[in-house]
Formats: C-alpha cells, structure tokens, sequence
C-alpha cells in the first residue's frame, strides 16, 4: 500500500512540475487572437489587426509577401487613395493575411511583424517593411535587418529578439499561408473585398479605379 | 537593309505572321507582367517607375515580330539552314522568361511546383528582370542584322 502511495505521489508531483515548467517556459508576450474572426470566406483569425474602423460594413482582405514587387507597387500607388478615401472615412477596413512565399526571408518577414504586433506596432512595422523592400533574399529582411526594424521603432529588443528567434509566429504564418490557398489565391498581392452580402476577388496590383468601382457597389 | 524588309514583307503572309506575333507577344507580356487586368475589368494600369520595363517589352515584341519572320522566309524561300533561326527564338525566349516568373500566378505555380529550386529561379528572374530582358533584345538585335547580312548575301547569290 506504501509502496503504491509514493508511486501515486510521484506521478502527481510530475505531473505539477510538469505544468508548472510549460507556464514558466511559455514566452513572456501575450496574443489576443479573435479565433472566430471570419471576412467572407476567410479565417483571418491569424491575420493582422484590423486597420480602420473594426466596425465598417466592408472589409478588403489582402495577401501578401513583403518580397513582392507588386505589393510594394500597391502599398505605394494604390493603397493610400483606398486608405485616404474609404479607410479613413470608415467606410471600408482591412486585414492583411501572409502569403510568404517567395523567398526564405519571407516567413521570417511575416513572422517578424506579428513581434511588432505583440507590442502594438504591427502596421508600423508593415509600413517599414513595405518602405524598405529590395530585391528577393537580398538580405534586406533577414534576420539582423528585421531586428534593425525594430530597433529604430523603439521596440522592447528583449521581447522582440525572444520572438523572432524562437520562431513564435511560425505556425500562424503557416495558416496564413493556408487560407491562401484554401481561398484559391494564386499569387501576390491578391485581394478580396468583403462586404454584407457578396464578396468580389482581386488579382494583381490592380489600379485604384477598380477598387473604387467595387466598393462603390457595394457601399 | 529596307530592301530585305520589303523583300520579306511585301509577302502578306509574313506581314501578318509579324503583327500576330506583335499583337500576342505585346499583349501576353503586358497580361504576364501586370500591365493588363482581365478581372474583375479589362483594364490597363502604368504604374510610375515601370515605364522602363514596359518599352522593354514593347521592343522585345517588335524585334521579335521583325526577326522570326525574316528567318522563316529564309529558311522557306532560300532553303538556308535553320542554325541561325535559333537566335531569334533564344531571344524571345529569354525575354519572355523575364519578369513573369514573380509574384503572380506562374511564379505561384513553380515555387509550389519545385520549392526551393523554384523559388531560387523566380528570384534571379525577378530580380534580374530588366537586365535579362536587355539581354534578349540584344540577341534579337544581333539576330536581326545577321539576317539581313545574310538574306542580302544569299539573295545576290541566288539571283
């Protein structure tokens, strides 16, 4: 009976020490991710917060790769007209999903600016990425560069280098990527505009006009 | 020079073969490189700094147009040897393979297709874009005086 009773002990002290240790080895930053967050046919649950007005009746859905060349051409002459115009004006919202596929820095590009999220600097640090974009793997988003980013944000470097080095966001990247495809996306940048009843795609860094087309459609 | 292309122009088969190659190639290089929109609206967008790369692709598709047709008259009406035509298809080639294999929906495929060979191949096309495409026009130029050169000399011969 003895003998029983310090088996039985010793499983549960293992089991205490064993919970006690995940708590204590969990990362010190905390996630609030809206798990149920849905636009359309999307989970953008694992995407960026929402930039505008969470409660705007439409939502513009983009896929991107801080490597992609037609991103940065979209985030320059496109998206400050949609910001300016709907974004603002809190006619329209939007979220930003990764699809990091080009490169080997792009993951880690991706992965980076949810770091910048956990201190409440996720479309500072996204706007810096789309400023600083160079060629494909160029070294421009490795991992010295992005902690760089992050220095000159004034980020917690402590939090931010424990992040981006474990590789926190990994998995959240990969759902991301997931979505993308589940979503039959093809390419980057790629779009889908969200509104009550419909939901539109959009292919390409398609000019400004053709977002003004359809959101005035739906508006 | 102007003589060889009226040579092979006054043709109307080859006239037209050079504005279908012109009209496909033009267009499909502006379809491939985000220049043209077909959806949700045909719609064609020149966004600023990406003049450059599209007199590229203007040019390629002209001297394209201009050197496969000349060495198909070549090769038909002159039974020379099709060696030489290899330059005209090289160059299209290479200059078509430029640019497109970036974030759309073909660089998309190869990299799900061959990881990170693909991915590797899609960034030395992107990032070398404008250079490989300059590359091929100057295949296409060189091609292009060679034929002449050559159709000027064959022509003399055979008359």
């Amino acid at each position: 009976m003895n003998k029983k009773g310090v088996i039985l002990g010793v499983i549960v002290v293992a089991i205490v020490v064993g919970i006690v240790a995940s708590y204590s080895s969990a990362p010190s930053e905390t996630v609030n991710l809206d798990m149920g967050r849905t636009h359309g046919t999307i989970s953008t649950a694992m995407g960026s917060p929402i930039l505008g007005d969470p409660s705007a009746p439409i939502t513009i859905v983009e896929f991107g790769d801080y490597q992609c060349e037609q991103c940065y051409a979209w985030f320059h002459n496109t998206k400050p007209a949609i910001v300016q115009n709907y974004i603002d004006t809190g006619k329209v919202n939007l979220v930003f999903v990764d699809l990091a596929f080009l490169g080997r820095d792009s993951p880690k590009a991706a992965q980076a600016s949810y770091c910048a999220e956990d201190q409440g600097m996720y479309w500072e640090y996204h706007n810096i990425l789309y400023n600083s974009q160079e060629s494909v793997d160029s070294g421009w988003a490795n991992s010295e560069r992005l902690k760089a980013f992050a220095f000159s944000l004034d980020l917690d470097m402590t939090l931010f280098e424990s992040c981006l080095d474990s590789e926190k966001y990994s998995k959240r990247v990969q759902y991301n990527i997931q979505q993308a495809r589940d979503n039959g996306v093809k390419g980057t940048p790629g779009f889908f505009i969200v509104g009550p009843n419909e939901q539109q795609k959009i292919g390409g860094a398609q000019p400004f006009s053709v977002f003004k087309t359809i959101l005035d459609s739906m508006i | 020079m102007i003589q060889t292309i009226k040579l092979v122009y006054s043709n109307p088969k080859y006239f037209l073969l050079a504005s279908g190659i012109f009209v496909l190639m033009t267009i499909g290089l502006l379809i491939l490189s985000e220049y043209i929109f077909l959806e949700p609206y045909v719609v064609a967008h020149l966004p600023s700094g990406s003049e450059l790369g599209f007199i590229l692709i203007v040019t390629l598709s002209a001297l394209s147009a201009l050197v496969i047709p000349m060495n198909i008259f070549r090769i038909k009406t002159l039974k020379s040897s099709k060696q030489k035509m290899g330059g005209g298809i090289l160059g299209s080639i290479i200059g078509n393979a430029a640019g497109v294999c970036s974030c759309g929906p073909i660089g998309f495929a190869v990299i799900s297709t061959f990881g990170s060979v693909g991915a590797t191949a899609t960034a030395f096309l992107t990032n070398y874009e404008i250079p490989i495409r300059i590359i091929a026009i100057v295949i296409l130029a060189v091609t292009y005086f060679t034929t002449v050169k050559s159709l000027k000399v064959e022509c003399n011969l055979n008359s």
